[in-house]
């Protein structure tokens, strides 16, 4: 479903040479996998490539057989909006919407008529728990909460890949766990790919897949 | 409509510096649709000055009577004028025709003599159509100006109105006997007995030292002038059609030069220009504010929002939407701040105009005026769009900055 072949993007952090170097890795549909390592191996910047954020210096990021990463801008963003969902360490929910809002933007960018996204971002919401949430702000609700708003904005519009950036790294281990446990429930379930970014033992516990990066390439791979 | 929502809830977020932004557009608003208003009544008032000051809405002249002094009295008149207004007024257009004679000479007490500049009038028909009673009631407040009246409807009486300063430097006042003297359209020096019956100030210092007004009887006298006359002044059933019907009656009188009001009122012409010059700046300056604050709060908003954009083109948002985004905030900070503008308008209108305030005389005029902003909606109008394409062009710069954003930059933006 995912296929990254030798993706090489490098960029001076600090006066070195720093970024991912010849990575090639393949995630199957339904998949939870991680890419795991300390920090500065790369992870996050191999997250934004798989993700369309980034585009590589060389190499091919290809999604769903498809050669994606060479295309413009513009159809990039049309991909990342249809096919890929996105979850951020720090929420990054738009505060001024309310959950049940922050769910259905995806979908409203889709042009999808209000009450049919009410529909089905109500229906994210529920599936990670938080239906009597629906009417909150990010302000008004826990890090689990909003982490767990996040993953249903990103499911809404029902992607091909979420791409997770350390998504447990705000939340203690109490509601770290049973995130991950949701994610992999979601994977099993609706056949959703999920690639984690993340250097906590809770989530690589959980994951399908691992991926180790070090200085920027993969040192193990399943 | 996700944009719009998304833009006014963005707005709302930091309500303090929308207050503020707001502020600044509606004082815009407000300077701009008040001087407008302010303008409007020194235009009205200057045109109603102009048209009923003696012009009419059109004026009838033979050809070459722009073209400066005449060397001999009457030189460049309607020759039979008199039938020319007969003819005039049974046009369906036509309201009123007024013949006037111009003419200069001297008035003469005995002991001094000063010249003037004369207009005959119609007794009978000028104060039904001009406004010729008003500047006879502000001459009779001038010494000497007691008992000032209109000139009388016999033909055979011989009376004139002095200019306020044209009494004062003959020592003349109401019931004084004078002599008017001229020449003849044959050249002779001719001289009539007059009583001054009134004074008459005509809001012009330089006017009052010099005109005097007369019965077409008493000129016609004076200057043998038989049917001729300077001019007709035309007064319209529609005002509103005075360039329609100028060229319309240009055609039907090829021997002659209509002149519509508004090209012979040339003091008109000038306090126009110069108020459009000095609003216009005025104008400038203040939508040059607007644009400068509310371009500084939509950036400053996007600055506090870097890593939300991040998030937002992340989530599939084209940076032409994020461009949007911005312009949906300009354009509710134009409509809410033109709205609030425009209620503060109206109520500081009707407050300034209950007050009765009294304007100083204007430059060149001897009297004050009272202050009476008008409504004028085509002002709000204009000024309502102006605004709003002010703040649209100060969202495009913040905007434009938001588009550029490098996605990972803004991701990791703190």
């Amino acid at each position: 479903m995912l296929e990254l072949r030798a993706i090489t993007r490098a960029y001076e952090l600090g006066g070195e040479r720093a970024g991912v170097f010849g990575v090639s890795l393949e995630v199957p549909r339904g998949c939870l996998a991680v890419l795991a390592g300390p920090s500065g191996s790369g992870k996050t910047t191999l997250l934004q490539l798989a993700g369309l954020l980034d585009s590589p210096d060389e190499g091919e990021v290809r999604l769903d057989g498809q050669s994606v990463s060479s295309l413009p801008e513009p159809a990039r963003c049309g991909l990342r909006l249809r096919r890929l969902g996105f979850v951020f360490q720090a929420f990054n929910l738009v505060p001024v919407l309310t959950a049940l809002e922050n769910a259905m933007l995806p979908l409203q960018l889709q042009g999808l008529a209000e009450g049919e996204a009410r529909r089905r971002a109500g229906a994210a919401l529920d599936r990670v728990g938080l239906s009597d949430r629906l009417h909150h702000r990010p302000g008004q609700l826990s890090g689990g909460q909003q982490q767990r708003a996040a993953i249903a904005r990103a499911l809404a519009p029902d992607p091909l890949l979420v791409l997770a950036d350390e998504p447990t790294a705000s939340l203690d281990h109490a509601h770290g766990g049973p995130l991950m446990d949701l994610m992999a429930e979601l994977a099993a379930e609706r056949g959703t790919t999920f690639l984690v970014a993340s250097h906590d033992p809770a989530v690589i516990a959980r994951a399908h897949r691992v991926f180790r990066l070090a200085d920027g390439r993969l040192v193990e791979a399943p | 409509m996700i944009l719009p929502r998304l833009a006014l809830r963005n707005l709302l977020r930091q309500r303090r510096r929308t207050a503020l932004t707001l502020m600044v557009v509606v004082a815009g608003f407000l300077a701009l649709s008040l001087a407008g208003g302010f303008m409007a009544q020194t235009f009205q008032g200057l045109s109603d000055g102009a048209i009923r000051g003696g012009l009419g809405h059109l004026q009838v002249m033979a050809p070459g009577g722009l073209e400066g002094d005449e060397a001999q009295t009457l030189e460049r008149s309607l020759p039979d004028g008199e039938a020319l207004a007969v003819r005039l007024r049974q046009d369906p257009a036509v309201a009123e025709v007024l013949p006037r004679i111009q003419f200069m000479g001297l008035l003469s007490s005995g002991p001094k003599s000063v010249a003037f500049l004369g207009t005959a009038v119609d007794p009978a028909l000028e104060p039904k159509h001009m406004a010729c009673l008003d500047s006879l009631k502000d001459g009779a407040k001038a010494p000497g100006g007691a008992g000032s009246r209109w000139l009388s409807a016999d033909p055979s009486a011989r009376e004139v109105i002095l200019g306020t300063g044209l009494a004062r430097s003959l020592g003349a006042s109401v019931g004084s006997l004078l002599t008017l003297m001229s020449t003849t359209r044959d050249g002779a020096l001719n001289a009539v007995d007059v009583e001054v019956v009134g004074l008459q100030d005509q809001g012009l210092r330089e006017l009052n030292d010099r005109v005097l007004t007369v019965s077409l009887a008493t000129a016609a006298q004076l200057l043998d002038a038989g049917p001729a006359r300077s001019r007709l002044s035309v007064v319209l059933k529609r005002p509103g059609d005075t360039a329609a019907e100028q060229a319309r009656l240009q055609a039907l009188l090829p021997d002659t030069i209509v002149k519509p009001w508004f090209e012979l009122a040339s003091f008109y012409r000038q306090v126009k220009l110069l108020y459009f010059a000095i609003f216009g700046f005025m104008g400038l300056v203040l939508f040059l504010v607007v644009l400068l604050a509310t371009a500084n709060t939509l950036l400053m908003s996007v600055m506090e929002r870097v890593r939300e954009f991040g998030v937002l083109r992340a989530m599939g948002l084209q940076a032409r939407q994020l461009l949007s985004l911005l312009q949906w905030e300009g354009a509710f900070l134009g409509l809410a701040g033109s709205l609030l503008g425009l209620a503060a308008t109206l109520l500081l209108r009707a407050g300034l105009n209950a007050l009765h305030l009294q304007m100083p005389a204007p430059p060149g005029t001897s009297h004050g005026y009272e202050l009476d902003i008008h409504l004028v909606p085509a002002v709000y109008l204009a000024v309502a769009l102006g605004l709003q394409a002010t703040l649209q062009v100060s969202a495009l710069f913040p905007g434009l900055k938001a588009a550029k954003l490098r996605i990972v930059e803004a991701l990791r933006h703190v």
